[in-house]
């Protein structure tokens, strides 16, 4: 553990052999293509399937007609993305709704009979979002299980009327699509019975307990494949509406389905980033110390569904404010419903708060860095419980040494406009990175063979973290092999319950999970090895080391001596890790479906990662064109397992921080709630030309608290806080305060006309 | 905004068919679609059924493989669904992202945008005949693991099939050359300065 070992798929990867689920090569497999809503809001007037279904080789079109009582609509919220079975429905809810799934003996003839889908409706007029009339405004408090109530503490009204230096300002966050290089797609196959589903998946438990109630069967039958997933970044997460509609078609063909979605369709069959309003007021004295804060968002929901970004959660705890308050707000219009997306509440959250902490700064005339210093906080101002390791601050004088903050410093921190090279105009900012340190209930099993070789199995999801690897470098530590003779299987329903890839909790829970069953199997050596050996050795001395099992110093003996001892070839053992303060059968309950994530501001102490991001960036004088040739960032988060693939998954969220402050925005159509710019080529996202110098810094810390692992994850703190030091920086180099991401050209040529 | 077709997107397949014995004319008006596709074309004219099967030979990783193709099938599906080879991934459809990257004779080409019966008479390359022999690597994919030039791994294929004519084509002169050069390639796990990494660690070996 600890060691920077190269990924142990790695040669699979490179390799072409690496086996993605719509890879899965099946016998007489049928190939499906979906067919979507046109408009965003009204009901099916007339489907007809006539000359879809007269295309050679045409299977099935499955329609509501066909699907008629045979799938159970999903529950939102317990892991499914939305609450409406398309299929089910005469309604049309959002743009792009599944309306029919035409299955074919071929791609091409699948995709032609999907065009000959006729479809006629009656049309409402659609509610697109925040700017448009016909939406409904509900409280977020008590709208999901995750977000209970708007955090308070003080009296916010009295403390910020009182207070001489006071903000109020307004921030926009847009929203975004997770395209994941992998398109979605199901495959499905039946046996006497029994389904498997091939489908890239962050949480195989959980699905297949989902599909068991929308195909009500039981879940023994059901088993859920997920070998490799092509990135996720939580559009993989909740299990959308399509899964189960696949398995129905391919039981009513009688043969293997497979059905790829169009990137298209990826942007409204499953989930995205809402976009979110957030207001701002904070209240300091002449001193740079907080006294009040207030955070409000108004966040944009469908009409069936609830999901709640709240943010709040973690901007009010985040320094030592004073008086907090905070409320958010869903706005309720005609779309798909959106979803868990990298670091879900606290990059549109973070991003208002600290374009904030900037703003407050400047009219404070404090260095920004030192600004953070004044109101860092060991303990929630919302509830007095302290954090059990915060290193912000050893993040921000790390980061601003190999940055070279100092050059702002000496320039006069708040002369804009000062560090011009040319035709460029320079800036250089900051921004606090946060993500809460969470851990989830998981199983594993390991077994040993005489050999010297060792499995880990565990249903846990390998989405390009390194998860694999870490599990590996974790059993061989303990097993005292080396990480070569390790297998690691995951990404299967068969396999004993393993976390969702979500809340950054894989390598956490995942490794406490491996190191018990690990410490099951040492016991088991242990007894062995004190078996007639003479005066009695301690457990704690008892190490396992380069295939030897050591007693103490002195006396030790080769694995397969004690294998020999215990007349066995092989030893295995099950463990169930589930962590501290869960409720009694939290595995059981994994595998029912219930992630049962623990930590962050949720238990008796605060369990948050931190980190720090620096930014410069050039912003052209004439066209207003902004690159960010350099990104720094200094991150504290427990132990590191493997510093390869940390600073990897750091890397790409501070660079996922950069498509977001710069590029990232999915366009709605204000008057047909239509979205506009649904792949790859209007939809823009960070490419190779985009990306110059980024460096990470690893920044030691050692928390035994959090989980037995010590480790608080990373897979979201990089992107959070990055599109924000974008934007101080944007406001260094031009002396214009940009809002709202993302942050482009035009924004800046509109200020500069005003 | 005007309705359009069902996915909202006019779709290649869809208007090869719908034009009706125009595969042939859509092959004929796509640049050098060469000898073999063009008389692929005029038979295909001569059929009049565009759902017709063209029985073509295809030269992928070297080896010889006869098939009964669709004319609408791309070169990515055939590579994938017909042969097996799904090392080549889908990632768009639409040539957008570049993780359906093959060589063909060499060049880097988007599988995805190529119909399959225009690939006979050439050298189709994909990831699993990149290496020089069995149980080897080449230098880019030896780099790839190296430096940690992917997370996911699904655009890796096509990344390293890119990055090898990159260097090729003589467009690794330098990493602003690399960075332009390789941005048809989107890697949204963002391992772009460990693929800037790994095709000057690989480049250094491919020129030695």
């Amino acid at each position: 553990m600890g060691a920077p070992v190269a990924r142990i798929d790695g040669r699979l990867k490179v390799t072409g052999q690496a086996r993605y689920p719509a890879d899965t090569p099946l016998h007489n497999l049928a190939h499906a293509v979906m067919v979507t809503s046109t408009i965003a809001r009204g009901r099916i007037r007339s489907l007809d399937t006539t000359a879809a279904a007269a295309v050679p080789g045409v299977l099935l079109v499955l329609t509501r007609d066909r699907a008629q009582g045979q799938l159970t609509a999903p529950k939102f919220g317990t892991g499914g993305s939305t609450s409406i079975q398309p299929l089910n429905e005469e309604r049309i809810w959002h743009d792009g709704q599944m309306l029919a799934i035409v299955v074919a003996e071929t791609q091409e003839a699948a995709q032609e009979a999907a065009d000959l889908v006729a479809v006629t409706y009656d049309h409402d007029t659609p509610s697109a979002g925040f700017d448009t009339s016909g939406v409904e405004i509900v409280a977020g408090a008590g709208a999901s299980p995750m977000y209970p109530e708007d955090p308070k503490a003080g009296d916010f009204d009295t403390a910020f009327k009182a207070a001489p230096v006071v903000l109020d300002a307004t921030y926009n966050t847009a929203a975004q699509h997770h395209n994941p290089m992998e398109l979605f797609s199901t495959t499905a196959e039946w046996n006497n019975g029994r389904l498997t589903v091939y489908e890239p998946s962050q949480f195989v438990a959980g699905w297949r307990a989902q599909l068991a109630k929308q195909l009500d069967m039981d879940a023994a039958n059901i088993r859920v494949v997920s070998e490799y997933i092509g990135g996720a970044f939580g559009s993989k997460g909740p299990m959308t509406p399509r899964t189960a509609a696949v398995a129905l078609a391919a039981k009513l063909v009688q043969r293997p389905v497979r059905c790829v979605c169009t990137r298209a369709q990826g942007y409204t069959t499953a989930t995205f980033r809402a976009e979110t309003r957030q207001r701002i007021r904070m209240g300091a004295g002449r001193d740079g110390k907080i006294r009040a804060f207030s955070h409000e968002g108004w966040e944009l929901t469908s009409r069936p569904d609830d999901y709640v970004v709240g943010g709040t959660e973690t901007t009010a705890r985040l320094y030592a404010y004073g008086a907090v308050h905070t409320k958010v707000q869903l706005v309720k219009a005609d779309r798909n419903t959106p979803g868990y997306m990298r670091s879900p509440p606290e990059t549109p959250y973070v991003f208002g708060l600290e374009c904030a902490m900037d703003e407050m700064a400047e009219k404070l005339g404090l260095d920004p860095v030192e600004f953070r210093r004044v109101n860092d906080t060991q303990a929630d101002p919302v509830s007095g419980k302290r954090y059990t390791s915060r290193s912000l601050m050893r993040c921000y004088d790390e980061a601003a040494a190999a940055f070279g903050w100092q050059r702002r410093l000496d320039a006069g921190v708040w002369k804009t406009g000062a560090m011009r090279d040319g035709d460029w105009l320079v800036g250089l900012g900051c921004a606090t990175a946060v993500y809460p340190t969470q851990v989830a209930p998981c199983a594993a099993r390991v077994r040993l063979t005489a050999d010297g070789k060792a499995l880990v199995q565990t249903a846990a999801h390998e989405i390009g973290t390194g998860v694999r690897t870490v599990a590996a470098q974790t059993a061989a530590q303990a097993l005292g092999l080396s990480v070569e003779d390790v297998t690691v299987e995951m990404g299967d329903s068969a396999l004993p319950a393993g976390p969702v890839a979500g809340g950054s909790v894989s390598t956490a829970s995942v490794c406490s999970a491996v190191l018990k069953a690990c410490g099951g199997i040492r016991d088991k050596l242990y007894r062995a090895a004190t078996i007639n050996s003479g005066p009695p050795a301690t457990p704690e001395s008892f190490t396992l080391r380069d295939g030897m099992a050591v007693l103490d110093s002195g006396r030790s003996a080769p694995l397969s001596a004690l294998f020999q001892k215990l007349g066995t070839t092989q030893l295995e053992d099950y463990a169930e890790f589930a962590p501290e303060g869960s409720a009694p059968g939290a595995v059981e309950q994994l595998r029912q479906g219930n992630p049962g994530i623990m930590g962050g501001a949720k238990g008796p102490v605060l369990m948050y990662a931190f980190g720090a991001e620096f930014v410069e960036v050039r912003v052209h004088a004439r066209t207003g064109e902004i690159r960010v040739p350099r990104m720094v960032g200094a991150f504290a988060a427990g132990r590191i397992m493997n510093p390869r693939t940390a600073r990897s998954q750091l890397l790409g969220g501070m660079i996922w921080g950069l498509g977001a402050a710069l590029h990232e925005m999915t366009e709605i159509d204000p008057r047909r709630a239509r979205t506009v710019n649904r792949d790859l080529q209007d939809y823009l996202v960070p490419v190779n030309a985009d990306v110059e110098g980024v460096e990470v810094i690893l920044v030691p810390e050692t928390d035994t608290e959090v989980n037995p692992a010590g480790v608080k994850g990373l897979g979201e703190l990089g992107n959070v806080g990055t599109s924000s030091a974008i934007a101080s920086a944007i406001y260094h180099a031009t002396g214009r305060r940009l809002r709202d991401i993302p942050m482009r050209l035009d924004k800046l040529l509109q200020l500069q006309q005003t | 905004m005007p309705d359009r077709s069902q996915s909202g997107t006019v779709n290649r397949r869809h208007f090869l068919a719908a034009v009706g014995g125009a595969a042939a004319g859509g092959a004929a008006t796509l640049p050098s679609p060469g000898d073999a596709a063009t008389a692929l074309a005029a038979e295909a004219a001569e059929a009049r059924d565009p759902r017709a099967l063209h029985t073509v030979t295809l030269t992928v990783n070297g080896q010889d493989h006869r098939l009964s193709l669709d004319a609408r099938a791309s070169l990515l599906d055939t590579l994938r669904d017909r042969l097996g080879l799904t090392g080549t991934k889908k990632g768009c459809d639409h040539g957008q992202c570049g993780a359906c990257t093959v060589l063909v004779d060499g060049r880097r080409e988007l599988s995805c945008l190529r119909l399959a019966v225009m690939a006979q008479g050439h050298q189709v390359t994909t990831i699993e005949g990149l290496a020089p022999a069995p149980d080897t690597l080449h230098p880019m994919q030896q780099a790839f693991i190296d430096q940690d030039a992917f997370q996911c791994g699904y655009c890796t294929p096509g990344q390293i099939l890119s990055a090898v004519a990159c260097v090729k084509e003589g467009h690794a002169g330098d990493d602003d050359q690399i960075r332009e050069y390789m941005s048809g390639n989107v890697c949204r796990c963002a391992a772009y300065p460990n693929i800037i990494a790994a095709i000057r660690q690989a480049k250094t070996e491919m020129e030695a």
